[in-house]
């Protein structure tokens, strides 16, 4: 499958609130080869706001082994102003359109409220608990 | 891309102990809490990026 991980998955997986069921996807991520993700700047960004310099670094060097980052200028700018229509703040609408611009499987995030609301989008929204039952029934 | 799975695990293990080894402000609250912070920061971000370009 491949993923776009929101920055909260990353925050809960890596422990710094408990969150066994993000700590989990990011373990099966990071030991399935099956399974990939892609990522925007603007989620690298938001992560590393909470990180120190020294985990900053840890966090880069994990992504870079598992993924490319994509630069957030290569998402066309029809394609956000789409989920903007649709009433999604400019920012959240980036995410939407980033995640149809890759041809992801879905997007993973903790928010509840995310994109659920919207039907027909070419991908699905996913939490991390059901997001990891989903890949065990895609291999 | 060719993924390295070995050396992305190796530097998951550290980011997760240098994290254990601190009191953030995202620890120790409730989920609603680390999910509202997070959406303040892509707000925040979005808008100097967008500040940028004008």
């Amino acid at each position: 499958m491949l993923l776009v991980l929101d920055s909260n998955e990353f925050i809960f997986g890596f422990g710094f609130a408990r969150k066994p069921s993000s700590e989990a996807l990011l373990d099966t991520i990071t030991e399935a080869p099956t399974h990939t993700i892609r990522i925007p700047r603007l989620i690298i960004e938001e992560v590393g706001r909470h990180l120190t310099p020294e985990e900053f670094r840890e966090f880069i060097e994990y992504i870079i082994s598992l993924t490319a980052i994509d630069e957030d200028f290569v998402v066309p700018f029809e394609l956000g102003s789409k989920y903007e229509a649709d009433g999604l703040k400019p920012a959240d609408a980036f995410i939407a359109a980033y995640v149809e611009w890759t041809g992801a499987d879905a997007l993973v995030t903790e928010n509840r409220h995310f994109l659920r609301q919207h039907d027909n989008l070419p991908f699905r929204v996913l939490n991390a608990a059901d997001c990891i039952k989903t890949m065990k029934a895609f291999r | 891309m060719k993924q390295n799975l070995k050396k992305a695990k190796r530097h998951l293990a550290k980011l997760r102990e240098l994290v254990s080894k601190r009191k953030h402000p995202l620890t120790e609250v409730k989920e609603e809490k680390v999910l509202e912070t997070l959406r303040k920061t892509r707000e925040e971000l979005w808008d100097k990026k967008f500040a940028a370009r004008t």
